[in-house]
């Protein structure tokens, strides 16, 4: 036990002294705090776009789409692919951003279209099944496309599919230099890309929010979230809500998968399936089942984590490499101790199955 | 139990035998003929590859991969046992697993507190699975109050964070390897080799020394001459593992036709209804998950008797807990010996088509017997049918492991085993499966 | 005409046989009350017509065409209003959006929401409360106006009196009156004398069939005709 208190405790295990002095620094310069504090909007950004999709399928069709991940991987290697053939960044910055944000609306385009498709052919026929059978479907599908998306890379040698290393060249060749690194706005150290995440963050939190209070589907979408029987009954049809959701819902997974694919922490590979289908899990139970505005907030609370965390270990406060996903499990486990239905969950959901 | 007191207690026996003996025999006519299958699978396969060659090799699965489908269809079933017949879906069941597996290899390399290195592999599997259960305890203390979703989420949280852990704690390498590249029995040199033997403790002549190079005989009788193809290390441990899961297998069997399991599959298909009854279901889901968590942990320490050698990849990931979730789905949730089926059909599958592991499979048998002329046509770029054939069906088992999961789920929801006994009408479709899929398998009447 | 029309109607919840082969009809501008105890199949027969619980052998005829084998939003659209037991507000939505959602894909949501706020006037003064935190009676207010903005030509209404306060009961009964003076109602109501003043026919029911039927004004209170079969 006593090998596992020293690593567990950091300091002991680095063999330094702890670095209380790092940490009063943080909440006492506010250039480092700040810098923080925008690296965990940039990052919650990221995980909300990743997650929204996933509590929007949830809230209204009780599906826990284990796919979610393999179409943000989709998403990933379609821009990956996308901005390689294209040539970004070799037409400037304004020329490249506009690109990629062709691109990032294309992705979400196809990817929502796959989404139906997967809707209609598949998900559709077990509505009346018990919830669990929803859970196998939709994993049985992400194994099939993460190995179908390995046996690409491998057959076009894209990089090694059976090693599942990064392939980073998109990121290397193609992000503009000014997104590259850091720059400095009033003495904050900023990342060249996090102002640009945090505004497709907002963007989406916006356009969700428009599309659930103030569009005809989004009303249709959060009577039939309460009772679709009844919505059903009143004339909704809720079988074509389904699939315009699901579209959504995989359009901005798809999108998500465009981001990463810029992002120095995340680029394209396979595992990226599962690497961001774990923590968006977390992020919509946290937040509680069904409730959008929950997710938000989960995402934030696990964004500015996740940032404080990648802060520790940089200033080596922290020498435990992968301290980032223990968080977001640890969350995960705390807060269904304190709270089971997460942050704002609603009574019922998520209860069967 | 001795068979006078027995026959005392059965009064209307008559003939030579008691009526139990006849009764017992005819309850498990099935799995006397299932082990026999199991039991004369090494021989068989030996004799039709010796006979038949690349042909047989395509076809069959070696017994180096039965051995897998041994250790994981264990740790399957003890899957199903918790998440088939009480209903909570635990997500996070490869957590105990990597207990069982971990538990044997630090145990050996003497890094956890009170115990000393080098004990015996037996000492160290039950010890591992008695942790585990401590374990689920602790995990059910918190989880059991949730149901559905929660429930699944928490034990996969719970299973994550030992994954990520396996991956990051140096203590688990002492020879300052990565812990993520994995770990071996007898890495600290103070330590000697792992030569982990399986059987009856104290009974040398019960015990065999299990691995690739470990015993080649069995109950003192030598393997080697009569195997020409085969590893007869392998077939020894394909034995003495089988042996185990035998065992393990009938326990739970027994739990579940004890007034126990009746609770447990009460509560699957109405808590409300058992605890109205007046069960308190918490512990009855508390223990199903504990005895769920023993054998798993079983499994996982297998893996490393064999192996000598684990990785958090193997263990702890959350893949191992998704592709027990397929074999018993294929196999038959809520059948208990299905999902070791489901895994002897997907690992089938696995190697016909992808080759998984080393040599068998479809693709050698066509690289040899396609012209080559086909084989180095140009498909596009460069690219021929051989490496097409070469990516498509090497390694990528997963691929058609997954196509075959979601047919299963689509068509055949009620698994391999659960469609075999409603045919032959042993056992009704569960209330649990809804009335959609009743009907469509025609117990809906 | 006649508007809708059940013929031999058997339904199942998985094994058990809830509807025993069901004959009921409903013609153009009446009420009729479908009378029975608890438990003989009142709610079923709603939920056959709607197909949320599908029949598994008979016909259903709505303005001549078949409804068996349709999804429900296609039975809604094609005119028939629910306003069930327990109302199912969407809670969470405000009143003016509960409202919002009944109106058929080609109407005007303006004119809806006026003619659900000339009904119900405290509909409303309350439009933007959330209709899970409205009282009892205007719940059922909100849930009849749900039926009358639906565009629809048959209103199924199922116990409207329940857990409602005698002053409330009156207003509701007089609701109803009101609309049926415009819809056609099928009415499952407890209350008697309530729906004997509203309808104008009853069909009574007993372990999932039709065991008697007629004329309200053939018929009182406290007809042993009744009693028979509504007395627990």
């Amino acid at each position: 036990m006593t090998g596992l208190t020293a690593a567990l405790d950091p300091a002991l295990a680095a063999g330094v002294p702890l670095s209380v002095g790092e940490v009063v620094d943080l909440f006492t310069s506010p250039t480092e705090f700040a810098s923080v504090f925008v690296e965990g909007l940039a990052k919650a950004s990221l995980y909300l776009m990743i997650a929204s999709g996933l509590t929007l399928i949830f809230g209204l069709m009780d599906v826990i789409n284990f796919a979610h991940g393999a179409f943000t991987m989709y998403g990933a290697y379609i821009a990956g692919t996308a901005v390689l053939a294209l040539g970004v960044g070799s037409m400037g910055l304004v020329g490249s951003v506009a690109t990629f944000l062709l691109i990032l609306v294309g992705v979400f385009v196809l990817l929502a279209v796959l989404g139906v498709v997967f809707e209609v052919a598949l998900i559709r026929r077990l509505y009346e099944y018990p919830p669990i059978y929803m859970i196998l479907l939709t994993f049985g599908v992400s194994i099939t496309m993460e190995e179908l998306m390995r046996m690409l890379v491998d057959y076009y040698n894209v990089n090694s599919g059976r090693e599942a290393i990064d392939w980073s060249i998109p990121r290397d060749e193609t992000i503009p230099e000014s997104l590259d690194g850091t720059f400095n706005l009033l003495g904050v150290s900023i990342g060249g890309l996090h102002p640009f995440q945090i505004l497709l963050g907002i963007l989406t939190v916006a356009g969700i929010w428009y599309f659930l209070n103030e569009t005809r589907y989004g009303l249709f979408v959060r009577a039939g979230v309460e009772d679709d029987e009844m919505a059903r009954a009143l004339g909704i049809n809720i079988n074509r809500t389904f699939t315009v959701v699901f579209a959504i819902g995989s359009g901005l997974a798809g999108a998500a998968g465009v981001m990463l694919m810029w992002s120095p922490l995340w680029r394209v590979n396979v595992p990226l399936a599962l690497g961001v289908l774990l923590p968006a899990f977390v992020i919509v139970i946290v937040g509680g089942l069904g409730s959008f505005k929950g997710t938000v907030v989960a995402s934030l609370l696990v964004g500015m984590l996740d940032a404080l965390a990648t802060w520790a270990f940089r200033v080596e406060v922290v020498t435990f490499t992968d301290i980032d996903q223990l968080l977001i499990f640890a969350i995960l486990v705390v807060m269904l101790i304190l709270q089971p239905r997460g942050l704002f969950g609603v009574e019922g959901q998520g209860d069967h199955g | 139990m001795s068979t006078e007191t027995a026959s005392t207690e059965d009064t209307s026996g008559s003939g030579l035998l008691p009526a139990w003996v006849g009764q017992y025999l005819r309850d498990h006519t099935v799995h006397i003929a299932v082990v026999a299958l199991f039991v004369l699978y090494p021989f068989a396969y030996d004799f039709l590859v010796g006979q038949f060659g690349l042909f047989a090799e395509t076809l069959l699965l070696r017994p180096r991969t039965m051995l897998t489908v041994l250790w994981l269809g264990l740790f399957a079933m003890s899957f199903d046992f918790v998440s088939g017949y009480t209903g909570y879906l635990s997500f996070g069941h490869a957590a105990f697993f990597g207990i069982g597996a971990y538990f044997v290899v630090l145990g050996y390399n003497g890094q956890l507190p009170l115990l000393p290195a080098e004990l015996p592999f037996m000492t160290l599997l039950v010890l591992g699975a008695l942790v585990a259960v401590v374990a689920a305890v602790l995990v059910g203390l918190i989880s059991f109050r949730l149901s559905g979703v929660y429930f699944a989420m928490i034990t996969l949280g719970v299973s994550e964070i030992l994954f990520v852990a396996s991956k990051n704690l140096d203590f688990i390498t002492p020879g300052g390897s990565d812990p993520a590249d994995g770990v071996t029995p007898g890495t600290p040199s103070s330590v000697e080799t792992f030569n982990p033997e399986l059987g009856v403790p104290f009974v040398d002549a019960l015990q065999v020394e299990l691995g690739a190079f470990g015993d080649t005989s069995l109950l003192g009788l030598d393997l080697a001459p009569m195997f020409s193809e085969t590893s007869p290390a392998i077939v020894v441990s394909y034995f003495a593992i089988g042996a185990v899961v035998l065992l393990c297998y009938l326990a739970m069997q027994r739990i579940i036709h004890s007034p126990f399991g009746r609770v447990m599959i009460a509560i699957s298909e109405n808590e409300e209804r058992a605890r109205a009854i007046g069960y308190n279901t918490f512990w009855f889901k508390m223990g199903a998950f504990a005895v769920s968590a023993f054998f798993g942990a079983i499994a996982g320490g297998l893996l490393v008797g064999y192996q000598g050698f684990i990785n958090p990849q193997n263990s702890f990931f959350f893949l191992v807990t998704g592709f027990a979730l397929v074999a018993a789905i294929i196999g038959g949730l809520k059948t208990l010996a299905g999902p070791l089926f489901g895994y002897l059909f997907l690992e089938w599958v696995e190697e016909f088509l992808a080759r998984e592991g080393s040599g068998g499979g479809l693709q050698p048998f066509l690289e040899q017997n396609i012209p080559d002329s086909i084989l180095d046509a140009t498909i596009s770029g460069g690219l021929t049918v051989s490496k097409a054939m070469d990516s498509f069906m090497t390694g990528h088992g997963e691929f058609y492991a997954g196509i075959i999961f979601v047919l299963f789920v689509l068509f055949v929801p009620i698994g391999l085993l659960g469609t075999l006994r409603l045919r032959l009408g042993t056992e009704s479709v569960s209330k649990h499966v809804s009335r959609k899929i009743a009907a469509r398998f025609g117990g809906d009447k | 005409m006649t508007l809708l029309e059940l013929d031999d109607v058997h339904t199942y919840y998985g094994q058990s046989h809830i509807l025993q082969g069901v004959d009921l009809s409903v013609e153009e501008g009446e009420v009729v009350a479908l009378l029975g105890r608890n438990g003989v199949g009142k709610t079923t027969t709603f939920r056959s017509i709607l197909q949320l619980t599908p029949p598994r052998q008979g016909s259903i005829q709505f303005k001549g065409e078949e409804l068996v084998g349709k999804d429900t939003y296609e039975v809604a659209d094609a005119g028939i209003g629910w306003i069930p037991e327990d109302r199912r507000m969407f809670s969470r939505l405000s009143v003016e959006e509960n409202v919002r959602a009944s109106v058929p894909g080609d109407a005007s949501e303006a004119e809806a929401l006026e003619l659900a706020y000339e009904t119900f006037p405290i509909l409303g003064e309350r439009a933007d409360q959330r209709a899970g935190d409205l009282s009892g009676g205007q719940q059922q207010m909100l849930a009849i106006a749900r039926g009358l903005v639906g565009g629809n030509d048959l209103l199924l209404v199922d116990e409207p009196s329940e857990g409602l306060a005698p002053k409330i009961v009156t207003d509701v009964g007089e609701a109803l009156l009101a609309a049926s003076e415009s819809l056609p109602i099928l009415l499952v109501e407890q209350k008697l004398g309530l729906a004997l003043d509203l309808a104008d026919r009853f069909y009574v029911m007993d372990h999932g069939t039709i065991v008697d039927s007629g004329k309200t004004s053939e018929v009182s209170v406290d007809d042993e005709r009744l009693r028979r079969y509504l007395s627990a």
